[in-house]
C-alpha cells in the first residue's frame, strides 16, 4: 500500500491535473485544449469574425484524448482557453493479472497496479501476446486531467 | 469463319452491353470482360462487320467500330494491304449507304476508324493513292452525289483533320515522330485544300440553309461545313504558316521550302483575309441575326460566331509586312460589323443626338457607355447568382484592359480625349456603383467569402482592370478617391459606434484598397515603380494627387494608434490599411532613385522623360513628401508604430497580423536605404527589445507571425553602416535579438526537474514559439548574419538533444525542432569550414539517432480514427523534414567539390548513416504520401548514382531495406519516381559492373539476398518484365534502357536465360524467330568493354525502342 501512496506523490508533483491559460488564437491544429471539461486534440481550427467588422473568434474542433469522442467550441480568438497538461509516461510491462490489470515498473523501481489494459483490441492483443511470448515491452501512459491510459506500446527486443 | 459461329459472337457481344447496365456488380464485371476479350481476338474483322450490319443494338455496333479500328491498328503489320483497304471501303459504303438513318454517333464513329486507318497507312500510301481518294471525297463534298453525300463527306474531313491533330490523335502505338510527320504532311498539302471546300460548300448551301427554321438538310451541312472551318483554323500551324495566336511566324530559313510555303500563305491570305470572303461570313451572321432571337442559340449560329471570333484573332504572317495596314483593314471590318450588333437602340440614339455619329471615334465613347450601362444594371439585379451583369463586365474590362496595356507596349497609343472622357466615367460609375454595394453589405453576417476577399482572383482582377482605366485619367481618379477617403474618415470620426460607423468603415475599407490598387502596383518579386501616368501629373507637393491620397491614408494609419479611436476602428479596416501600406511602401516610400538627376539617369528612355520636364515635376513632388530627406522618415516612424500597435493591441486577430508580419514588415525590410532608417529608430528599437525579451505580448502570436516577424528583424541588419565594421555590428545586432532565447532553451535544458517542468503546457508553448523564431531567423539569414545565425544555432545544440529526448511524447514539437535544424542546416551549409561542418554533421546524427531510437517499433494505437490518422501524418512530415534534413546536407559536396577534399567530412558516410537510421521508419504505407515518396528517391538516387561505393558500407538490414524500396518504386504510377528508380538501379548497376571487371568485390556479400539469389538478377528479372508485359510511359524507355544495360552485362547469362524462355514459349517456327531476331537486335552493335560510354548507352537506347517495338505487341497480343 506505502508503494500506492508513494505513486500518488509523484503524480500530484507531476501536475497531471492541472491546467494552464493560453489565448485562443494560439492554439494550433495538433494542439491540446480543454472543451467541455475534457482533455481534446485539436484536429481542426477555423477563424472567422462577428460580422464584417466584428472581431475574431475561433472554431476548435477536438477529440477527446481518451475516449475518442468530438467536441466543438467556439471563442473569441483574444480570451484564453484552458491548455491541459498532457503527459506520455514509458513503463516497463511486468504482469498482466487476470482481471485486466497490468503491473508497470516505475524509474524508481516501484511498481504501478492501477491501470487497465487498454479499451482498443489491437493494442489490447498484441501486449498480451507479445507479453505471453516474453517479449520485453515498454507501455506509453497518457495522462491529463487526472486520467490515464495505456497509449501506446514499443517492443524494446528480449535482451 | 462460319454464319452460325458469327451470330453466336454477335449475341454475345449484345449480351454483354445490355448486362452492362445491370445493377448487380458481379454480372457486370464478368461482362465487361467478355467485351475486353473480345476486342483483343485476333481479327475480329468479319464479326465485327457482321455485328454492324445486322444487331439492333446501338452499343454493339458502336463497340465492334471500336473494335474494328483497335485491331487494325494492333494487327496492323500482320494484315495484308488488300485487306486494309477493303476494310476502309467497307466502313465508307456502310457509312454512304445508312446516311439517312438517326443512329449519327455509330457513324460518326466509322468515319473517325476511316480517319484512323487513313492516318495509320498515310505514309506508306502513295501520293496518287491519296490523291485519288481525296479526289472521291471532294466530289462528295462540292455535292455532285447529293446533300446526304455532302453531308457525309464533310464529316470525314472533320474526323480527318481531329485526327492528324496532335492533341486529338488517338494512339497508334507508334512514336510522337510519327503523328508529328503526318500532322505536317496533312499541314502542308491538305488543309488548305479543305478549308477552301469547306467555304465552297458552305456559299452553296447558304441560301437554302436560311430557309424555314434551320432545321433542314442544307442547313445541318453548313453547320458541319463551318464547323470544318472553325476547326482548321484551331489547328497548332508550326513554322512559316503560324495563321493563329501569338505570332511565332518567320524563324524558317530561306530554304527552297519557304518559296513554297510563301506561296501557300498567299492562297491562305486569300482565303482568310480577302474582303469578299470575310464580308462574306459576316453577312451571312447578319442575315441569321435578323432572323430573330430563335435563331440565335442554333448550331448554325454558334459555329459561325466562333468563326468570327477566330478570324478576329487572325495573326502572323498571314498578314503581308506592310506595317500592319491589311490587318488594320480586316479588323476594322470585322469590328464595323460586330458593334452593329451590340450597338442597342438607345445608345445608338443618343449618339445621334449628341451628333457623334463618327464609328471611328466612337468606339471608345460606346465601349464607356456601354460598361457604365452594364454596371448601373448590376445595381438593380444585385441579389442574384453570378448573373449576365457579371460577364458583361467582365468581358468588358477585359477589353479595356486590352485597349490601355496591349501586350507589345510599342504599340501603345495615347488615348485621344473623348477617350480620356470615356475612361473618368466608367470609372466615377464604378467607385459609385461599389460605394452603395459597400454600405449596403456593410452590416452582412455571413463574412466567409470576404475573409479572403483581397486574395480572390476576380475580385483583384477586376480592381486591377478599373485601376488600369484610372491611371488614365489620374487626377480625376485620384482626387476623387481622396474626397471619399476624407469624407468617410470624418464620418466615422463624428458618429462614434452606430450603425453609421459601420457602413462607413466598410466604405472607407473598401476605398483604401482600390487606392491601394491604383496607387501602386504589386511588386512580387520585381521592383515596383511609380505609375507613369501618375508620375507625369505635375503639381506643388502639398496638392499632388498621389500625394494627397496618400496622406489621407496615413492620417487614418496614424489616427488608428490611438487607444480610445481605436476601439471605433475594426480588425476589418486595420487588414486594410496594412494591406495599403504594405504595397504602398515599396513603391513610394524613400525610393532608391531618390535626387538622381538628370545626368545620372542610365537609360535613355528615362532620360527623354526628364529632359521634358514636366515629369520631373511629379517626382519632385513624390520625393518631398516621402523621400528620404522629404516626409519619408516621418511615415516610416507611424507605419512602423502601426506595426507594433496591430502586433501587441490587436490581441487574437490573427489575419490582421499575419497581414503585417508578412506584408507590412517585409515591405519595409526589403530595401536597404529603409533600413538604414529603420534602425536609427526609437520605434524599431523597441520592437526588438520586445522580442528580445519574450515578452508574453510577442509570445501570444501564431507560429507564422512568429516566424516572419523574427525575420524581418533580423533582416533590417543589412541597414547597418556598409563599411568594415559593418559585419561585426550586424553580428552583434543579430546575437542580441536571438541569444537572450536561445539563453532560455539552455536554461530550460539544464533544470534538475526538467521531465515534469518541461512538460508544462507554458514551457512547451514558449519553447515552441523560440524554435519558430529561430527558423524564421535563419531562413532569413544574409552573408552578413550568417555567422551570428551559425553561432546561435550551436550554442542551442546541447539543448536541442536534450528536447528531442524530453519532448519524444511531443510530436509538434518535435516536428518544429526537426524544421528549424533543416532551415538552418540549408542556410548554413554553404559558409561552413571544414571544422563547422564536423560539428553539424555530428549534431544531425545524434538527431537523428535520437529520433529513431524513440519512434522505431512504436505501435500507437487510438481509439480515435482521427486520432489515428493524425498521428500517421505526424509522422509522414516528420520524415519529410528528415529527408530534407538529409538532402541539405548531401548538397554540401557540391558546394565544395573541388576544396579540402581530405579534411571534410566526408558527406556520404553521414548521409548513409542518415539513411541508415530513417529507412527502417519508412514504411510502403508512408511512401504513399507523393511528396515523401518523390522526396526519399530523389535522396536515393542522388547518392546511388555519387557514391555507390558506400553501399557495400551500409548494413545488411538498411541495404535490403533500400533494394526493397527501389522494387516498390518501380511499381509506382508516378513517372518521375520510376524514372529515379531507374537511374538508382542503374547507379548500382554500373557499379557491380564496373567492381566485375576490375575483379572487385563490389557489392561483395550485400548482393547476395537471405534466399541466396542475386539481387541484381533480381532485378534484372523485374526490369525486362516490366519493359515487355506492364503499362508505362514512353518516356520511360530511355532511363528504362540506361538501367537495363548494365543490369544485363553484369549477368550475361540470365539475360541468355530469359531470352530461351520467351522464345520457347512459342509453339511455331515464325514467332520463335521472331523473338531472336528482336532480341538480336538488341544487342546489336553493342561491344562489351570495361566501361559504359555514352555511345554505347545510346546505341543500346535506340536498340531498346526497335526492340520493344518489335516484340511488345506482338508478345502482348498472343
Amino acid at each position: 500500500m506505502s508503494d500506492e501512496e508513494h505513486h500518488f506523490d509523484n503524480k500530484a508533483d507531476a501536475g497531471a491535473s492541472k491546467t494552464y491559460p493560453q489565448q485562443a488564437g494560439t492554439i494550433r491544429k495538433n494542439a491540446y485544449i480543454v472543451i467541455k471539461q475534457r482533455p481534446c486534440k485539436v484536429v481542426e481550427v477555423s477563424t472567422s469574425k462577428t460580422g464584417k467588422h466584428g472581431h475574431a473568434k475561433c472554431h476548435f474542433v477536438g477529440i477527446d484524448i481518451f475516449t475518442g469522442k468530438k467536441l466543438e467550441d467556439i471563442v473569441p480568438s483574444s480570451h484564453n482557453c484552458d491548455v491541459p497538461e498532457v503527459t506520455r509516461t514509458d513503463y516497463q510491462l511486468i504482469d498482466i493479472s487476470e482481471d485486466g490489470f497490468v503491473s508497470l515498473l516505475t524509474e524508481n523501481g516501484d511498481t504501478k497496479d492501477d491501470l487497465r489494459l487498454p479499451t482498443d483490441d489491437q493494442l489490447n492483443a498484441q501486449i498480451s501476446t507479445g507479453f505471453h511470448d516474453g517479449k520485453d515491452l515498454v507501455v506509453t501512459v497518457m495522462s491529463a486531467l487526472g486520467e490515464e491510459q495505456i497509449c501506446a506500446l514499443k517492443d524494446i527486443g528480449p535482451k | 469463319m462460319e454464319q452460325q459461329d458469327l451470330q453466336c459472337s454477335m449475341q454475345a457481344v449484345e449480351q454483354s452491353c445490355a448486362a452492362l447496365h445491370v445493377s448487380d456488380p458481379g454480372i457486370r464485371s464478368s461482362a465487361e470482360a467478355t467485351l475486353l476479350a473480345f476486342r483483343k481476338s485476333p481479327h475480329p474483322f468479319y464479326a465485327c462487320q457482321y455485328i454492324l450490319e445486322n444487331s439492333q443494338v446501338a452499343t454493339a455496333k458502336f463497340l465492334a467500330a471500336a473494335t474494328i479500328q483497335e485491331a487494325a491498328i494492333r494487327e496492323w503489320t500482320l494484315i495484308s494491304p488488300e485487306e486494309k483497304s477493303r476494310l476502309r471501303s467497307y466502313c465508307l459504303q456502310y457509312v454512304m449507304a445508312r446516311v439517312e438513318t438517326s443512329e449519327g454517333y455509330i457513324l460518326s464513329k466509322i468515319l473517325s476508324v476511316v480517319a484512323a486507318l487513313l492516318k495509320r497507312g498515310w505514309l506508306e500510301y502513295t501520293q496518287a493513292e491519296k490523291a485519288s481518294f481525296l479526289e472521291e471525297v471532294e466530289q462528295a463534298v462540292a455535292g455532285r452525289h447529293g446533300l446526304a453525300a455532302q453531308r457525309f463527306g464533310i464529316s470525314l474531313l472533320e474526323a480527318l483533320v481531329s485526327e492528324f491533330s496532335l492533341s486529338t490523335a488517338s494512339p497508334m502505338g507508334l512514336p510522337a515522330e510519327f503523328h508529328d510527320k503526318c500532322r505536317a504532311s496533312l499541314e502542308a498539302g491538305y488543309l488548305q485544300k479543305f478549308y477552301a471546300w469547306a467555304f465552297d460548300a458552305s456559299v452553296m448551301v447558304a441560301s437554302k440553309a436560311l430557309e424555314g427554321q434551320g432545321e433542314n438538310q442544307e442547313s445541318a451541312i453548313c453547320t458541319v461545313a463551318i464547323r470544318l472551318m472553325t476547326q482548321i483554323l484551331n489547328w497548332e500551324f508550326r513554322g512559316k504558316l503560324a495563321v493563329l495566336g501569338k505570332s511565332r511566324a518567320s524563324t524558317l530559313s530561306s530554304s527552297p521550302a519557304s518559296r513554297k510555303s510563301s506561296e501557300q500563305l498567299q492562297l491562305w491570305h486569300d482565303l482568310l483575309v480577302s474582303p469578299a470572303k470575310v464580308t462574306w461570313i459576316l453577312n451571312f451572321y447578319e442575315h441569321i441575326h435578323q432572323k430573330g432571337n430563335a435563331w440565335l442559340d442554333l448550331p448554325l449560329s454558334v459555329v459561325v460566331r466562333q468563326l468570327i471570333v477566330l478570324m478576329c484573332s487572325l495573326n502572323g504572317s498571314i498578314f503581308p509586312t506592310d506595317g500592319a495596314g491589311t490587318q488594320e483593314q480586316h479588323l476594322q471590318r470585322l469590328l464595323n460589323c460586330i458593334i452593329s450588333w451590340i450597338d442597342p437602340p438607345e445608345y445608338v440614339i443618343s449618339a445621334v443626338l449628341a451628333g457623334t455619329s463618327e464609328r471611328q471615334t466612337g468606339t471608345l465613347s460606346l465601349l464607356s457607355s456601354l460598361t457604365c450601362g452594364i454596371i448601373k444594371a448590376s445595381c438593380v439585379r444585385e441579389s442574384e447568382e453570378p448573373s449576365w451583369t457579371y460577364e458583361a463586365l467582365e468581358v468588358l474590362l477585359e477589353t479595356w484592359t486590352v485597349i490601355l496595356q496591349p501586350a507589345d507596349l510599342s504599340q501603345k497609343v495615347p488615348l485621344p480625349p473623348s477617350g480620356i472622357e470615356a475612361a473618368s466615367a466608367v470609372f466615377q460609375t464604378f467607385v459609385e456603383f461599389e460605394m452603395k454595394l459597400s454600405e449596403s453589405s456593410a452590416l452582412d453576417e455571413d463574412d466567409a467569402d470576404d475573409m479572403a476577399a483581397f486574395s480572390d482572383e476576380a475580385r483583384e482582377d477586376r480592381l486591377s482592370a478599373v485601376a488600369l482605366i484610372a491611371r488614365t485619367v489620374p487626377s480625376v481618379s485620384l482626387s476623387l478617391l481622396t474626397m471619399l477617403v476624407s469624407k468617410c474618415f470624418s464620418e466615422i470620426r463624428q458618429s462614434l459606434g452606430s450603425e453609421t460607423t459601420t457602413r462607413c468603415l466598410e466604405q472607407l475599407h473598401w476605398l483604401t484598397i482600390l487606392s491601394g490598387h491604383v496607387l501602386a502596383d504589386p511588386g512580387e518579386g520585381e521592383t515596383p515603380t511609380v505609375p507613369e501616368s501618375i508620375l507625369a501629373v505635375s503639381a506643388e507637393p502639398a496638392t499632388h494627387p498621389a500625394v494627397s491620397l496618400s496622406f489621407a491614408l496615413i492620417d487614418v494609419a496614424q489616427q488608428s494608434l490611438d487607444a480610445t479611436f481605436r476601439t471605433t476602428l475594426s480588425p476589418r479596416m486595420m487588414e486594410a490599411i496594412v494591406w495599403f501600406f504594405g504595397r504602398w511602401v515599396e513603391t513610394y516610400l524613400m525610393p532608391d532613385h531618390a535626387g538622381r538627376g538628370p545626368s545620372s539617369t542610365p537609360s535613355g528612355h528615362e532620360g527623354q522623360e526628364v529632359s521634358v520636364g514636366v515629369l520631373f515635376d511629379g517626382r519632385n513632388a513624390l520625393n518631398a513628401a516621402f523621400g528620404k530627406d522629404g516626409g519619408g522618415p516621418a511615415v516610416l516612424e507611424i507605419l512602423v508604430r502601426v506595426a507594433l500597435t496591430s502586433l501587441t493591441a490587436w490581441r487574437g486577430e490573427q489575419v490582421l497580423q499575419e497581414y503585417v508580419s508578412s506584408r507590412l514588415l517585409p515591405a519595409l525590410v526589403r530595401r536597404r536605404n529603409v533600413c538604414v532608417q529603420l534602425l536609427s529608430m526609437g520605434s524599431w528599437q523597441e520592437l526588438a527589445t520586445v522580442f528580445a525579451r519574450q515578452d508574453q505580448m510577442l509570445l501570444s502570436l501564431s507560429d507564422s507571425v512568429q516566424r516572419a516577424l523574427s525575420g524581418c528583424l533580423c533582416r533590417s541588419a543589412q541597414g547597418l553602416a556598409n563599411a568594415d565594421a559593418a559585419n561585426q555590428l550586424s553580428r552583434w545586432y543579430v546575437k542580441d535579438l536571438l541569444m537572450p532565447m536561445a539563453a532560455s532553451l539552455a536554461e530550460f535544458s539544464g533544470r534538475k526537474d526538467l521531465a515534469t517542468f518541461s512538460q508544462q503546457p507554458n514551457v512547451i508553448h514558449q519553447v515552441s514559439c523560440v524554435l519558430e523564431r529561430l527558423r524564421g531567423a535563419a531562413r532569413e539569414t544574409i552573408p552578413r548574419t550568417q555567422k551570428a545565425i551559425f553561432e546561435v544555432g550551436v550554442s542551442i545544440m546541447k539543448p536541442l538533444l536534450v528536447f528531442m529526448e524530453i519532448y519524444k511524447n511531443q510530436p509538434s514539437v518535435v516536428y518544429l525542432l526537426l524544421k528549424y535544424v533543416v532551415v538552418w542546416v540549408d542556410a548554413e551549409v554553404v559558409f561552413l569550414e571544414p571544422k563547422d561542418t564536423t560539428t553539424v554533421f555530428n549534431f544531425c546524427v545524434q538527431l537523428l539517432s535520437v529520433y529513431s531510437a524513440h519512434n522505431i517499433g512504436k505501435v500507437s494505437v487510438s481509439t480515435s480514427r482521427s486520432l489515428q490518422n493524425e498521428a500517421q501524418t505526424e509522422k509522414y512530415k516528420d520524415l519529410r523534414a528528415l529527408l530534407q534534413l538529409l538532402t541539405n546536407l548531401s548538397s554540401k559536396d557540391l558546394f565544395d567539390f573541388a576544396l579540402h577534399a581530405d579534411e571534410n567530412p566526408d558527406v556520404a558516410q553521414v548521409v548513409y548513416l542518415g539513411l541508415n537510421i530513417i529507412t527502417p521508419l519508412i514504411s510502403a504505407d508512408l511512401l504513399k504520401y507523393p511528396k515523401l515518396c518523390r522526396q526519399y528517391f530523389t535522396l536515393l538516387m542522388h547518392m546511388l548514382e555519387v557514391y555507390p561505393e558506400k553501399v557495400a558500407k551500409i548494413s545488411p538490414e538498411g541495404f535490403s531495406q533500400i533494394l526493397g524500396t527501389l522494387e516498390f518504386g518501380l511499381r509506382q504510377q508516378d513517372v518521375e519516381v520510376v524514372n529515379m528508380t531507374l537511374s538508382a538501379l542503374g547507379a548500382l548497376g554500373v557499379f557491380q559492373y564496373q567492381a566485375l571487371c576490375k575483379g572487385d568485390d563490389g557489392l561483395g556479400t550485400q548482393s547476395r539476398t537471405s534466399g541466396g539469389d542475386d539481387v541484381l538478377s533480381h532485378f534484372l528479372k523485374l526490369l525486362m518484365h516490366f519493359l515487355l508485359f506492364e503499362d508505362y510511359s514512353n518516356d520511360l524507355v530511355e532511363p528504362a534502357a540506361d538501367a537495363l544495360l548494365p543490369l544485363i552485362l553484369c549477368n550475361t547469362a540470365l539475360f541468355e536465360k530469359l531470352k530461351q524462355e520467351l522464345v520457347q514459349r512459342h509453339q511455331d517456327v515464325v514467332s520463335q524467330e521472331r523473338v531472336s531476331t528482336a532480341f538480336h537486335s538488341l544487342s546489336k552493335g553493342i561491344e562489351i568493354t570495361s566501361t559504359i560510354d555514352r555511345s554505347i548507352r545510346r546505341k543500346f537506347r535506340s536498340n531498346l525502342f526497335v526492340f520493344l517495338n518489335d516484340l511488345r505487341g506482338f508478345l502482348r497480343t498472343r
